[in-house]
Parts: C-alpha cells; sequence; structure tokens
C-alpha cells in the first residue's frame, strides 16, 4: 500500500515547518516511559490539569471542530499526555491480526501487483468484499454494520459492502437528507427503526453515514465514523481534501483513494474486535523494565534531525514510542499507524516509505514514515516517522543503528521472547468463574487485557463480547448522565463496569 | 289440577275388620296397632300394627264389654280394661304363665278413666281422682305401685313418644297438668292453662279433648289447642294455638296458626308440619312453624300453601272384579290420630298422612320461602335440585338475585353440617373421653347439598345448554362460587375448571386473567396445569400458571419442569439456586435442555456450573458416571477443546 | 410554545427550557400522488399558522426518511429522527397514514455579555424516544378512542370528514399534552389495579352481573375505586386507553367533595329506601334538571374485528366509579337513566362503603411495614398492572415525581435495554449522585428501584432488592 501511495506520485506538499523545532539535545528527549501500572501509580493523573492547557493548543493546531458532539475531551487529554508513558504493562490479548498475517508467496512480486493482490487478500479477509454484492439483497442489509463515505456533492466515496457505483442513488438521497436539515439551521444526527439506526456524521467536505443493525448507540457509531474520517484524511490530509472539492466540486475522490480501501475496512474490522479503539488506548507488549529501557534508549539514540516519532510494534502492542520533546501523538493517529501497518503486508517486502497524515497532530500536513519489520518473519515493526520526505535514507540509518545497539545490548533476544508469549489466561488474575475482563488506565492511555476464553474465540462471539463492552462503555459515559458502575446480569454473562476518578474497567463473569 | 295436591294418604295402608256391632276396633297411639275385638274376644282378637306384617291373633273369655285393651311396649304384656275399677293383665312373654290377673285402683271410689304403658312392664292408670303408677311382675302376676298422684280429673292425652301425660283439671278443665314418666320415675311438669275464648257463667267443663293434640315438630313437644271462635270483626275464625312444653322450665305460647274460617278440624303433624283438615271444604292445610323466625312472644302463621284436598284416594275391591271405588275423604267416620294416621274404623283401614313435594314447588312462588319450606323436609335432596334447574334455565329478567339468595340458603345448612362435621372430628381427636359420649356423629340429611350435588344435577348440564347466553352461565356460576365463599366453604376444583371451561369456548381470555389476578379461582396444581395447557391459545397464560405453582410453594419441580420446557435453562437454574436446590439437581437434565437450545455459549455456561458444583461438592469438576453426562462431557470437549475442561488443580 | 420551567440554574442567569411540541402533523402519501398536489397529503397540521410550503417541505422530509430507511429495513419503518435541535416521531397506525410529532430538545440559553444575542445550547441525549414514541402512539390510540380509525371516517365522509374529525380532536387533545412531564409510565401505559379481598371482589362480579342482567342495554362494564381499576369487560387494549382517559382528564375534572369529607352531596330524592352518592360523570349533571341532556360520549372498541360505537356512560358513587357501555345505536333516554341511578345508585353506594371498609382492614393487617419505603416502579406486560411508589400523582399535566428528573431518565435508559433483547436481565448501576438504581426483567415484568444507600455495595444492593420482592411481590414468580 505505501507502494501504491508512492507509485501515484502524489506530491502535495503540506507546509509543515511548522511541526519541526527540531531539538537534538539528548537531556531533552523524552525520557523512557514510567514503569507507573506495575507499581499501581498513575503519573498521569496529577497532571491532567496540564495536559489540558496543552490539549487545547494542540486543538487549535489540529484545526479540529469544537462543535464534534463526541470528541470525549477528557480522554483526549488524558491520552494527549499518557501516551508519552506507553510503557512497561503486565499481561496483553492476543488480538486478531488484520491483514497482517505473513505472505510468503508474495515475497517477490513487483510492486504494481501488490495492489491488485492486496485487494484480493483483503476479499479473503474480509469475506464479503464481493464487488458483485447484490445492493438489494436481503443478505447485504444484514450486515451487522454498514459504512459509506459520500463527498458533499453526494458522490459516492467508499461503502463497506457492496459497489459505490450500485449505491450511488441511496447516497444520493444521503447527501439530500443532510443539506435538507441543514437548510433549517438544524444538524441531522440519526434515524431509528426497530433494531436499526442509520448515523450521519457530516465533517466537510466528507459525509458519513453508518448504518448498524446491533445495539450500539449513536455516539459510539459517530465516533467510530470519525475514525474512518480521521482514516481517509491521513491518507490526503485535510487541506488536500478541502483543496479537490473547492477545485471540482463533485471530484470523484475514488480516483484518489483507489486501493485504500482495505484500510477502512481493516480500521473498522480492528473497531469491532479490538477494545483499544473503544476505550481510546492501546495495549503494550509484557516486557521486562530493564529491557523496555534498553529498547527505548536504543530508539533514543536511533536520532535524525527531522524523526519526531519512534515507534516500535510488535503485532497490535506497543513496545516503545519515543517522542521528540512536546510532540504528543494522539491515541488516534497512534491507532491509525496500526491500522496502515496491521492492513498491509508489503512492509514485510523490506523497508515501505509512506507519507501519512496524522490528523489528531496536524491534519493540514503529511508526515513520512518509514515502516519497516526487524525481520521478515518477526512480529516487530519499527515506524520512523520523519517530517522530511528525503528523509527516507537517514531514516533506514537510523533503523541500522537501533538494531546494532539493541544487539549490543543483548536486549533481542529478551525482545523476540516477550513476542513468543504476548498474552496471558484470565485465570492468571485469580479471581474464580471471571471470564473476561478490560481495564484501561485513563493516566496511561494503557489498557490490558487477557486472552480470549474459548467460548469467544469464535469470531461472532467475539464481536459480540466487544459489543457488550461498547455497551458498557457508553452506559459509563454517558454524556449527560455518565455512571459510576454498571452490573448488567444476562442471559449468557455477568457483566460489571466501574470508572474510578482514573481506571475504567468492565468485568464479563458467569454466574 | 292433579299435581297441586300436596297431601296423600299412604300407598299400603294397615287393613283390619271394620268396625260393627260384634266387631269393637280400639287403637293404640303407642304401639300404633290396631285391635280388632269380636264379641269381647270371645271370637277372637286380632292386632295389626304397621311394623308387623303377621297380625297377632288369639281368644279371651268375654268378661264383659271392652273398654279399653293395649299392648305394653313390645307386646310383652296385654292390658284391658272392662271395670271403671280395674285392669286386667296377661302375659305374652313366652314361658310365663299365661293366666290372666286383674288388678284394682287403689283409691277409694275411683272410677279408671284409662291407662297407658310407658315401657314394656310400666303402666299408669288414670283415675278421675289422680293417677297410679305401677310397675306389673309378670312372674308374680301381680303389679307394684311406683307413684301415685291424687288430682281431679277430667280427661286425659298420652303422648308415647316422650311419655308426657296430659291431665285436664278444673272445673272448666282448662288447667293442663303434665307429666312425665321415664324409667320407674314419675315427674310432675308445672301445670298451664289454656285461655279459653270464653268463660263460661256458671263454670262448667269447657275444654274438650277433642280440641287437644300433643305431637313432637322439630323435636319439641307441642300442645295444639284447636281454637274454635266465629269469624267476626275481631277474628278471622278458628285458629290453633301452639304451647312448646320444654323438658325443663315453663310451657309457653309460642305459635298460632290462623285456619281463616270455621267448623270441624282435625290435626296432623307430618314431616313436623301441622296439618289441619278441614272437614266441611274438604280440604287441608299446612303450617310451618320454623317458616317465621320468632321476632314477638308469640308469631301468628297463615298456611304456608293455598288449601287443597287430600289427593283422591280409591279403595281396591277384593274379589273377581278388580275394580275399585273412590274413598270417601274427610268422612265423619275417619278418626285422626297423632303424629300423622287417619283411621276409617267404618271401612277398616289405617293411613298414614304423607307430604308431597313436588307440587309445593309450583304452589310457593316466592323461591326463597320456598327453599327455606323445602330445606326442612325429609326427602327434599332431588325436589330441591330441580327447583335450581328450572330457575336457570327458565332465566327471567332480574333472576340473579334470586338465584343467589337460595344458593345462600343451600350453603347456609350445607356450612352448618360441615362446621358440626368438624366439631365432630375434633371432638374424637381429643380423646374419647368426655366428649365423644356426648358428640354423636351429625346426622346428613337431606338438606345438605353440597358442591357435587349441584354440579351433577344443575351447573354441568346447565353450563352445556346452548340456549342460554355464556354471559348468564358465567354469572350464575361466579354467584355460586360467591356464595360458598361468603360461606367459607372450600371450593372445588371442577367449579373452577367449569368457569374456566365455559370462558374458555368464548375467548373470554382477559376476564379469566382478572379472575386469576384477584385469586377469585384459587391455587392449585391441577389449576395450573389446565393454565398451562391453555399456552397456545393465550399465552399469558404461561405466567400466570408460573405465578400460581409459585404460590403454591410445593411445585418447585414442576416450575424447574416448565422452566426447562421453555428451554429457559438458565432461569430453570438461577430458581432451582433460589430455593436452594442446585445441590441435588440433576445435572444432566439441565445439560440436555441446554444442548436443544444449539446454543453453545449457554451450554458452556450450564456445563461450566455443574464442573463448579462437582468441585464444590466432590473436590472434582470431572462428573460421576451415575450423573450419565458422558455424551456432554464429549461434546464440550469436540466443541469447546479439551485443554476447557476444568482443572481439579484449578482452584 | 417554548416552556420555561420552574427550575433554573441558581446564580447564573441561565434559562432552562424543557422539551415542547414543535409542529404535529398527520399525512397520507396516496392523497396526493402527483407533482403540485402536495398539499392534498396533509390532512392534519399544528400549528395552523404554519405557511403552506413549510407544511409540504416537512411532510416531504418525513416521506423520503421512511422511504430512506426502508433500504435497510424494509419491514421495520422509521421510529425517529435525531436533529441537532429536534427530535421527530413517526408512527403509521393505519395503513399509509402517518402521525408525526416534533419535539424541541430541552436547551440552555446562556445569555453572553458585551450584548451578543444568548448562545443556545441544545441537550440532544435529554429525549427518550421510547417515551415520546409511547406518546404519539396513545395520541392514535385516544383519537381512535372517540372517533374511530382514520380509515372508516374516510370511507364514510371522505377526506373533508377525516380532516374535520381530525381537527376538532387534535386542536383540544394537543393542549393537554404535557411533554416535559412524560416519563416511563407512559411508556408503559399501564393499569393500576386496585388490591382487593377475594370475597369483596365476587361481590363486585355479582353486582356488575345483576345490573348487566336487569339493565340488558349495557354491553360492557367497567369497575373503578379510587382510580384503580378492578374490573373490565373490555378487552385489554381498549380498557388501557380508556382508563388513560377516565384517570388523566375526566376524573380530575370531577374533584371529589365527599372525600374532601365535608359537605358530601348526599342526594334528597330517596331510592330503594336508601340514600345514595351516586350521580353521572357523563351525561346529565342533574336528573331532577328538566332541561338535562341524556348525550353521552361515544366511544370506538374492538376496532380490528367487530368495530363497536358505543355510549360511554361513567356513574360515580363516593370512591366507586363505573362505566357502563351502551350500544351507539340505542337512543338513551330520561327514563333509562332515571332507571339505571335508581337501580345502580343505592347499590353501588353500599358496595363503595363495603370496599373502602375491606381495604382499611386489609391495611390494618397487613401493617405498615407493607407500605414500601422503596421507591420503585413495577409493570407487567401480560395484565399491564403498573405499580408506582415514585410518582405521587401524574395525570396529563402534572406527574409529581419523588426522584430527579435525571433519575427517571436513567430508569427510561434501562427499560430500552431491556427493550432490545427478550431475555431476562438485571441492571443495576449507580448513578454520579451515588444513587443506586435497578432494573429486572423476568418474563412480561419488569421492576425499577432507586435506592438511596450512597455506601451500600453491590450486593447489598442486591438483597436489598431481593427484600422488596419478597415482600411486595411474593405472590408473583419473579426470577431474581
Amino acid at each position: 500500500m505505501a507502494a501504491d501511495v508512492h507509485n501515484k506520485g502524489v506530491t502535495w506538499d503540506a507546509p509543515n515547518g511548522s511541526l519541526v523545532p527540531v531539538d537534538r539535545l539528548r537531556s531533552e528527549r523524552s525520557d523512557s516511559p514510567t514503569p507507573g501500572l506495575v507499581q499501581g501509580t498513575e503519573p498521569g493523573a496529577g497532571q491532567e490539569h496540564a495536559m489540558f492547557m496543552h490539549a487545547q493548543s494542540f486543538e487549535d493546531l489540529a484545526a479540529e471542530s469544537e462543535s464534534n458532539p463526541d470528541s470525549d475531551q477528557a480522554e483526549d487529554q488524558s491520552v494527549l499526555g499518557e501516551s508519552q508513558e506507553a510503557s512497561e504493562k503486565e499481561g496483553e490479548e492476543e488480538e486478531q491480526r488484520g491483514g497482517a498475517e505473513p505472505e510468503e508467496e508474495q515475497k517477490d512480486q513487483p510492486e504494481e501487483n501488490q495492489k491488485q493482490h492486496q485487494k484480493q487478500k483483503q476479499e479473503v479477509q474480509t469475506g464479503v468484499r464481493g464487488k458483485e454484492e447484490d445492493v438489494t439483497s436481503e443478505a447485504w442489509r444484514r450486515h451487522r454494520k454498514h459504512v459509506f463515505v459520500l463527498s458533499e456533492a453526494g458522490k459516492p466515496i467508499y461503502t463497506r459492502y457492496g459497489t459505490e457505483e450500485a449505491l450511488s442513488t441511496t447516497m444520493g438521497v444521503m447527501m439530500a437528507l443532510v443539506s435538507f436539515v441543514e437548510a433549517e439551521k438544524n444538524i441531522i444526527r440519526a434515524i431509528h427503526a426497530d433494531g436499526c439506526r442509520v448515523v450521519f456524521l457530516h465533517k466537510s467536505p466528507l459525509v458519513l453515514v453508518g448504518v448498524s443493525q446491533s445495539s450500539q448507540s449513536d455516539r459510539e457509531l459517530s465516533r467510530e465514523l470519525q475514525y474512518v474520517y480521521y482514516q481517509i484524511v491521513s491518507l490526503l490530509t485535510l487541506t488536500q481534501l478541502n483543496h479537490i472539492f473547492q477545485h471540482k466540486q463533485n471530484y470523484d475522490l475514488r480516483r484518489l483513494l483507489a486501493g485504500s480501501e482495505h484500510l477502512t475496512d481493516s480500521l473498522l474490522r480492528l473497531l469491532d474486535r479490538d477494545p483499544g479503539l473503544l476505550l481510546n488506548a492501546v495495549m503494550s507488549l509484557p516486557l521486562s523494565s530493564s529491557a523496555r529501557d534498553v529498547v527505548s534508549t536504543s530508539l533514543q539514540a536511533a536520532k535524525a534531525k527531522s524523526l519526531v516519532f519512534s515507534i516500535l510494534l510488535a503485532g497490535n502492542r506497543l513496545v516503545t514510542l519515543v517522542r521528540k520533546k512536546d510532540q504528543y501523538l494522539h491515541h488516534m493517529d497512534l491507532h491509525l499507524l496500526f491500522n496502515l501497518v496491521g492492513s498491509s503486508s508489503s512492509f514485510r517486502e523490506g523497508e515501505g516509505w509512506t507519507p501519512i497524515c496524522l490528523p489528531k497532530f496536524n491534519t493540514a500536513g503529511f508526515f513520512h514514515a518509514h515502516i519497516s519489520y526487524l525481520e521478515p518473519k518477526s512480529d516487530l515493526c519499527l515506524i520512523l516517522v520523519s517530517t522530511d520526505r528525503e528523509d527516507f535514507f537517514n531514516l533506514s540509518d537510523c533503523k541500522r543503528r537501533f538494531l546494532e545497539r539493541l544487539r549490543k545490548r543483548s536486549a533481542y533476544q529478551a525482545l523476540q521472547e516477550a513476542v513468543q508469549t504476548p498474552t496471558y489466561p484470565v485465570s492468571q488474575v485469580g479471581i474464580p468463574e471471571l471470564w473476561h475482563f478490560v481495564y484501561k488506565s485513563k493516566s496511561s492511555g494503557l489498557y490490558t487485557s487477557p486472552e480470549l476464553p474459548v467460548p469467544y474465540q469464535k469470531e461472532e462471539e467475539h464481536e459480540r463480547l466487544i459489543g457488550l463492552y461498547r455497551y458498557l462503555h457508553s452506559c459509563l459515559h454517558h454524556p449527560t448522565r455518565p455512571l459510576r458502575s454498571v452490573y448488567r446480569c444476562g442471559d449468557t454473562e455477568n457483566l460489571f463496569a466501574w470508572v474510578s476518578t482514573i481506571t475504567t474497567a468492565a468485568f464479563n463473569k458467569q454466574v | 289440577m292433579d299435581q297441586e295436591y300436596y297431601l296423600e294418604l299412604s300407598e299400603n295402608p294397615v287393613q283390619f275388620e271394620n268396625a260393627s256391632s260384634v266387631n269393637n276396633v280400639f287403637f293404640d297411639e303407642a304401639n300404633k296397632q290396631v285391635f280388632a275385638v269380636r264379641s269381647g274376644g270371645a271370637t277372637g282378637v286380632v292386632v295389626k300394627g304397621p311394623e308387623d306384617k303377621s297380625p297377632i291373633a288369639f281368644r279371651m273369655d268375654d268378661k264383659g264389654e271392652v273398654k279399653c285393651i293395649k299392648f305394653s311396649l313390645g307386646n310383652k304384656i296385654l292390658a284391658v280394661q272392662r271395670t271403671p275399677k280395674s285392669v286386667d293383665f296377661t302375659n305374652f312373654i313366652p314361658d310365663f304363665p299365661h293366666l290372666e290377673f286383674s288388678h284394682e285402683c287403689k283409691t277409694k271410689n275411683a272410677n279408671v278413666l284409662g291407662f297407658c304403658w310407658t315401657n314394656w312392664n310400666e303402666i299408669v292408670f288414670v283415675t278421675d281422682q289422680g293417677i297410679e303408677y305401677y310397675q306389673v311382675l309378670p312372674d308374680k302376676r301381680s303389679l307394684k305401685m311406683l307413684k301415685s298422684q291424687s288430682i281431679n280429673v277430667n280427661w286425659y292425652i298420652y303422648c308415647p313418644e316422650t311419655a308426657v301425660l296430659l291431665l285436664s283439671t278444673t272445673v272448666q278443665g282448662n288447667v293442663l297438668q303434665p307429666f312425665a314418666f321415664k324409667n320407674g320415675t314419675m315427674s310432675k311438669m308445672p301445670k298451664f292453662e289454656i285461655e279459653l275464648p270464653m268463660v263460661p257463667k256458671p263454670a262448667k267443663i269447657s275444654l274438650s279433648e277433642r280440641d287437644i293434640a300433643v305431637s313432637t315438630i322439630y323435636g319439641q313437644l307441642y300442645v295444639m289447642y284447636l281454637k274454635h271462635q266465629s269469624r267476626s270483626t275481631n277474628s278471622s275464625g278458628a285458629e290453633v294455638v301452639l304451647y312448646h312444653l320444654p323438658r325443663e322450665g315453663a310451657f309457653k305460647k309460642t305459635h298460632i296458626l290462623k285456619l281463616n274460617t270455621t267448623g270441624k278440624f282435625a290435626l296432623n303433624v307430618v314431616d313436623n308440619l301441622v296439618v289441619v283438615h278441614h272437614q266441611s271444604s274438604q280440604t287441608s292445610i299446612i303450617f310451618d312453624i320454623k317458616l317465621r323466625e320468632p321476632d314477638c312472644a308469640v308469631n301468628v302463621h297463615q298456611p304456608v300453601l293455598p288449601a287443597r284436598s287430600i289427593h283422591p284416594y280409591k279403595i281396591p275391591l277384593t274379589g273377581p272384579t278388580a275394580a275399585s271405588v273412590p274413598c270417601e275423604l274427610y268422612s265423619s267416620s275417619w278418626s285422626v290420630f297423632q303424629p300423622d294416621i287417619i283411621i276409617s274404623a267404618s271401612e277398616g283401614y289405617l293411613w298414614y298422612l304423607q307430604v308431597k313435594l313436588q307440587p309445593t314447588v309450583n304452589l310457593l312462588q316466592d323461591k326463597g320461602k320456598l327453599m327455606d319450606f323445602l330445606l326442612r323436609r325429609r326427602d327434599c335432596k332431588m325436589v330441591i335440585l330441580s327447583v335450581c334447574s328450572q330457575m336457570l334455565d327458565g332465566g327471567e329478567k332480574g333472576n340473579l338475585p334470586v338465584i343467589a339468595t337460595v344458593f345462600d340458603k343451600l350453603n347456609q345448612v350445607y356450612k352448618e353440617y360441615l362446621e358440626a362435621e368438624q366439631a365432630y372430628t375434633v371432638a374424637l381427636e381429643s380423646g374419647p373421653s368426655r366428649f365423644s359420649s356426648s358428640y354423636k356423629r351429625p346426622v346428613r340429611t337431606q338438606a345438605v347439598i353440597d358442591q357435587s350435588d349441584m354440579y351433577t344435577h344443575v351447573l354441568s348440564a346447565f353450563t352445556e345448554n346452548k340456549d342460554v347466553s355464556h354471559k348468564f352461565i358465567i354469572a350464575v356460576v361466579m354467584e355460586y362460587i360467591r356464595s360458598l365463599n361468603q360461606f367459607q366453604i372450600t371450593v372445588q376444583h371442577y367449579l373452577y375448571e367449569l368457569v374456566i371451561k365455559t370462558l374458555v369456548q368464548h375467548n373470554l381470555f382477559y376476564m379469566l386473567h382478572q379472575f386469576l389476578q384477584y385469586h377469585v379461582l384459587s391455587d392449585s396444581k391441577p389449576l395450573a396445569c389446565l393454565l398451562l395447557s391453555l399456552e397456545s391459545t393465550y399465552p399469558p397464560a404461561h405466567q400466570l400458571s408460573l405465578d400460581m405453582l409459585k404460590r403454591l410453594s410445593t411445585a418447585n419441580d414442576e416450575i424447574v419442569e416448565v422452566l426447562l420446557s421453555k428451554q429457559q435453562v438458565l432461569g430453570a437454574l438461577r430458581f432451582v439456586r433460589s430455593v436452594g436446590g442446585h445441590d441435588n439437581v440433576s445435572a444432566r437434565k439441565f445439560l440436555d435442555a441446554a444442548r436443544q437450545t444449539e446454543d453453545t455459549m449457554l451450554f458452556y455456561t450450564i456445563f461450566r456450573f455443574f464442573e463448579q458444583r462437582n468441585l464444590r461438592l466432590r473436590g472434582n469438576p470431572a462428573f460421576n458416571p451415575g450423573e450419565h453426562c458422558e455424551e456432554h462431557n464429549s461434546y464440550f470437549k469436540e466443541v469447546f477443546g479439551e485443554q476447557t475442561l476444568m482443572k481439579s488443580a484449578a482452584v | 410554545m417554548l416552556m420555561i420551567s420552574p427550575r433554573m440554574a441558581s446564580g447564573t442567569q441561565e434559562k432552562q427550557y424543557t422539551p415542547s411540541l414543535l409542529s404535529f402533523f398527520i399525512y397520507n402519501p396516496k392523497f396526493g400522488p402527483r407533482e403540485g398536489e402536495e398539499e392534498k397529503k396533509i390532512l392534519f397540521y399544528h400549528p395552523i399558522e404554519v405557511e403552506k410550503n413549510e407544511k409540504i417541505r416537512n411532510v416531504g422530509l418525513c416521506e423520503a426518511i421512511v422511504q430512506f430507511t426502508r433500504t435497510f429495513c424494509p419491514t421495520k419503518p422509521a421510529k425517529s429522527l435525531h436533529t441537532q435541535k429536534n427530535r421527530q416521531f413517526f408512527h403509521e397506525p393505519e395503513e399509509n397514514f402517518w402521525m408525526v410529532m416534533v419535539v424541541r430538545n430541552p436547551m440552555i440559553e446562556k445569555p453572553s455579555k458585551d450584548g451578543k444575542p444568548p448562545t443556545v445550547e441544545y441537550q440532544e441525549e435529554e429525549i427518550l424516544d421510547s417515551v415520546y414514541g409511547a406518546v404519539l402512539q396513545q395520541c392514535y390510540s385516544m383519537y381512535k378512542l372517540f372517533n374511530g380509525t382514520f380509515g372508516r371516517s374516510f370511507e364514510a365522509g371522505g377526506v373533508e370528514l377525516l380532516i374535520q374529525k381530525l381537527e376538532k380532536f387534535f386542536y383540544r387533545y394537543l393542549q393537554t399534552l404535557h411533554l416535559q412531564s412524560c416519563d416511563l409510565l407512559d411508556v408503559f401505559g399501564g393499569i393500576s389495579f386496585f388490591p382487593l379481598d377475594k370475597m369483596t371482589y365476587l361481590k363486585i362480579q355479582s353486582f356488575v352481573n345483576r345490573v348487566e342482567e336487569s339493565l340488558s342495554l349495557v354491553k360492557y362494564t367497567a369497575f373503578l375505586y379510587n382510580d384503580q381499576l378492578i374490573w373490565s369487560g373490555l378487552e385489554q387494549d381498549d380498557m388501557r386507553i380508556l382508563y388513560k382517559y377516565l384517570t388523566t382528564s375526566l376524573f380530575p375534572r370531577h374533584t371529589e367533595p365527599e372525600l374532601a369529607g365535608r359537605d358530601s352531596p348526599l342526594r334528597p330524592e330517596v331510592a330503594g329506601n336508601l340514600l345514595h352518592y351516586g350521580r353521572f360523570l357523563t351525561g346529565p349533571a342533574n336528573l331532577k334538571d328538566p332541561e338535562a341532556k341524556f348525550r353521552f360520549p361515544r366511544i370506538f372498541v374492538n376496532t380490528e374485528d367487530s368495530y363497536e360505537e358505543l355510549h360511554l356512560i361513567v356513574y360515580k358513587a363516593m370512591s366507586a366509579a363505573v362505566c357502563f357501555m351502551i350500544n351507539a345505536s340505542v337512543e338513551l333516554t330520561r327514563e333509562f337513566c332515571e332507571q339505571l341511578d335508581a337501580l345502580v345508585g343505592p347499590q353501588l353506594t353500599l358496595l363503595a362503603s363495603d370496599i373502602c371498609e375491606q381495604y382499611n382492614i386489609n391495611r390494618r393487617i397487613s401493617g405498615p411495614e407493607k407500605e414500601p419505603q422503596f421507591k420503585f416502579i413495577y409493570f407487567n406486560h401480560m395484565n399491564l398492572a403498573e405499580k408506582s411508589t415514585i410518582h405521587m400523582r401524574k395525570t396529563a399535566s402534572v406527574s409529581l415525581t419523588s426522584v430527579h428528573p435525571d433519575l427517571m431518565k436513567i430508569l427510561g435508559d434501562i427499560n430500552s435495554d431491556f427493550a432490545r433483547v427478550d431475555e431476562d436481565e438485571e441492571i443495576i448501576v449507580k448513578a454520579m449522585t451515588d444513587y443506586w438504581v435497578v432494573g429486572k426483567k423476568s418474563d412480561q415484568r419488569e421492576l425499577y428501584v432507586i435506592l438511596n444507600q450512597k455506601n451500600a455495595n453491590l450486593i447489598e444492593v442486591n438483597e436489598e432488592v431481593k427484600r422488596l420482592c419478597a415482600t411486595q411481590f411474593n405472590n408473583i414468580f419473579f426470577l431474581d
């Protein structure tokens, strides 16, 4: 995928100099992550206020519209502040890898074919992205969650199921509804029918519509639409988007996004299955603090003039994140990066170099990401985010230096082993008949969750489980009637969730 | 008209040779025996009683005209009075000297008016100067004086039932002195005066024994006085005045029966009804002294029914021509004895007077009064039930209130019986010691009409009746249930079924629902099951039935079954746990049910639950062979994998 | 249209506006299919003043929404449209007849300094679909009760008649809608039953049966005491809406002097040798009045099948009220009313005092401890039985609840959660105000409890609820 963007030779340049007050002073590099959670202290908690100020200024920079009902300030702030502390943490959960399973047979294929292959792969993965799917069929309707993206001219940009062409009229109607309501100085939010709801999100120049058969709340749905919005922005930048549509009102954006649909597809799958996106948090790889320190310092050492963020991933888990002073990486941006890596196998073929916009950071400009796996077969993936699009070889060099240090400090071995056992069984926490749980530390923006017990490993059960967490989450964080705790005893499981000033957790236990 | 004769003469009367110059006929009220004495007994005496088929026949020497002849109780000793001074006796006891012996009354120059047996060997002589109470010693062929009392006697009346002797004393004869006899003792009861319509001057005997009758009504002894008075402005003709003679305490004038006419009358008592025959009009009327509850000291009664003649009677002619001639009713040759005997000496017949209830039904319009009347009669059951059926099918306006009162009256009696029954059993349980002797089992009279009577003879047929609106049917049955409840009688299940059946037939489920809501149909397992069976047509029945089972609190197993049958496996499990039975329920039962739901998640849950239980009870999550859960075990492994099975070491 | 609620955020000059009715309209797309005929679709529109084209536009939007939603769920029509400023509720009670109710979201008006126009902030999460959806359906049911179905009117007198009926009814009815006081009870639309012992209940039964027997005109009877139902001869759904009418509209209009104790209107005339308190709540106020009119409201029941039109006679003695329903084709005369008065008055008076007596006896037996210290709402879908210790009073105009509106909304949320899945559930939540709110659903029953025990933990709360069930609902099957 990275290659695709390259080939297309997209050369919109964003005046993003503003982002790089480069500072070389090592001392001013961020410290290695504090192992806060392990000791049960919540360093972030005290800083919330400070973070708040910063968040404000950040929001201005990102030109984020305040009016958005779904932007959960508190969450954002804490996470913004805390992502720096991405740190050692007990216990993770095995997460389905989106499109990231190794595909040897693709090894020696020329990049041109990648796109084609990606497509096929997506079809295999989602099983439903059949272009030939009949949009009037019952089967099409019965999909649990539809997502549509269209331009303000009503032109289809994306649909999760079926083809955009087939849906152009439907999308036309959607646009009509949106603009009709807006003509009354009003904003359309949602339509409800029994067991089905349609949620609208207008983020100029795009209109996003979600249709859900599940009991998911409007808020959650519209949050997910935002993710999709940022996914698209991350490919083009908002500036570019606006530019395009100012210039040509009914431009068919698919021409630009062609081949990137699978990114959105896999993002939606993540949303269905990864509590992280629900909780605005990430999960980190369990690793001894010493080992993690080594990794972090090694990564810090491998610095470059324009290098802003250095991120080491193991699958969908964060190993460590190093950032320039005063530069904060929003969990959303982080998830977009995860998604980018997770949904394309091409980076396994070597070092990838792709422009990417991190919309929560700045919707106006492109970063340039150097993405590569430490070894073809390993899950360890290094992302180096630079502001300079000519920086490929510098970063490639950074990687080399990082690896050297790692090996020298013989932390590599520890890392390898950690990757082998990324999860832990729920029984480890020693609560009898506890089936599953999710725990988030607001202060660190990290969450943990044990591996899925057997009954939840089936895909639909897995998504049902996430659905339950989603339900609990939206109960707890109701905008006007938030709750301290929720207990629900149903036919299959007993759920319990509570939020304290600093933590959110959801248990899931059968009595 | 024919069905309106409510009095009749008994089918098979006692026949005897009719009175004639050579044949004197006597009647003994004590033994209800008729004596036909031909020429002073020389040509034979034939004694016929109601019971004994074979009449007693014997001879005795003609020692002069027989004034009075009576057997002692059980026909042991025969007493015959021929002279005004003495009475002759003859043993009839086998292997006792058969020779006649005689006894003179003690009192000087007193005349024996007559005698009466109070026992098999005790006899009372009544003389114009008093009474003499003797014990007869058949073996010694002599009498032993027990007691005597001197008092001027005009005439006397003896009531065998109560062994009470009434003496008419004083000049006018209207002061009655009763004596009671009981094995060997004679007790003098307070005397009392009969109020005469007018006091004659100069005083002379003015109360004749013909106008006095003694009988027991409703178990109480009454003296009935036939008070003649010409109809005039201040009086509505003759009346019968009843004086109550309690065993202890003073007599009381309690009832006045209005005859509304004058003439010759005769009295009978049948089935506790006072029957008054009026000769000139050849009709009879009946009174029920209970029909009006005593509000004042004396209460006045009108006839229960309009006057009617006794049902015509035909006398079969003997001989070749099997024809029969109508018998002259109310003939002057009739003599009437208490309580219910009519004798025609001239024709040689003794009848029992009987009351027919069926005709009364049409004669007595007021159903409430009718019920009061019928409920006190002996053979009332079928009549009452027929009245009910007819009343329901009639279905004329404003019927319900009547129906209600009728039901209430029936259940009143029903309840009284039940209470007596209960008191009796309680008494028995409390030890035979003193109670059981005093308490005797309450007799169940025909008037006791219970729910099954009502159901089989009235309601079941009635609810089948297609011409009656279901609205009315339900109203009636509910009315009956209401009445039962009012008397705190537990309603039988089949009545509820009747209601439900009717409601369901007409799809009146919401009504049914409301009834159950207010527990009008009391809880019971059968009822709960009946409801369950309705679920298909009326889903809420399921909930109703569960509630009922819950209230019964003895039906937990049923509840579990119901829930399982509805595939509410978890619900069933939670319920079992809530009643603390989860340690001994069969795991297999639940696992089977879970399997049927084809919900693997559910199966997993249930399976885990029992693994936990096993662990708790036996320290090992595995199932015992006895529980027969092998197949489920393997199914679990097959679906969730071996490793998912709980390890005994896990906790 | 705006209604300023009494409660204002103290201190600041913030103004809070409760939800209010923006518009209410009824249309039938089939009535104006062709271009330029759109106006014909509109059968009723409130407020009248709205300019024609806007009416047409709004109806158009609704049509579009409905149409659009069909592409995703053809079987389940659109129920509501959420926008920033308001919510629109759709209801298609009869084929192609659509009722739409537009409710403005509650809002807070913050005066901004330096004379700029005040900023308005809409509270989009305050309105519960379930509640106002139910209110809309109630509008139809109530209309149908007194006017029959749209379809029948249309067949009878064409659009003109229908429009006329709609305007006549809704013009008044809409004014009685008090949207700010709607809550969970409107969702249930339940019936409160009067607790009564078996014997007294049977007495009432036989009273009803006797009256129906002697007044054969009477087709259905309903019996209430203290505004609570005891017996209904009507089918459940008809009774449900009739009950709503009686308790929220008719009864409140006739306040009870005899309940106030003094000057009870013991009527001079003697019926059945007994002075009685009977009087007509519908029809003639005073039988003696020579001018008295003998016209009674007409109602329509069993519209699904037999479609009956009936006179509604409501007769009351003390706290006992009886509804007699009589085929509307019959002319009701003075004679009939006098007969009814003479027959029913005395009996009902007796019955009423019986019931009162019995009730007090039972009260004394059960004792005060049975009077719940709990705040709860109970509802049973099977028989529509409803019990609330939260509402001191609930009429159309006011619902006096003893708990904070937010808690009521949480109840509403839990209720919608229950509605989604058809399985027994229990939900216990702790609000930020530290109140515990418990929702329980077992078979067709729902129970909501509010506990003010800040320091209790989940288990204690659960125990507390068990205790409640044991005391209040021990005679029904309630899974826990």
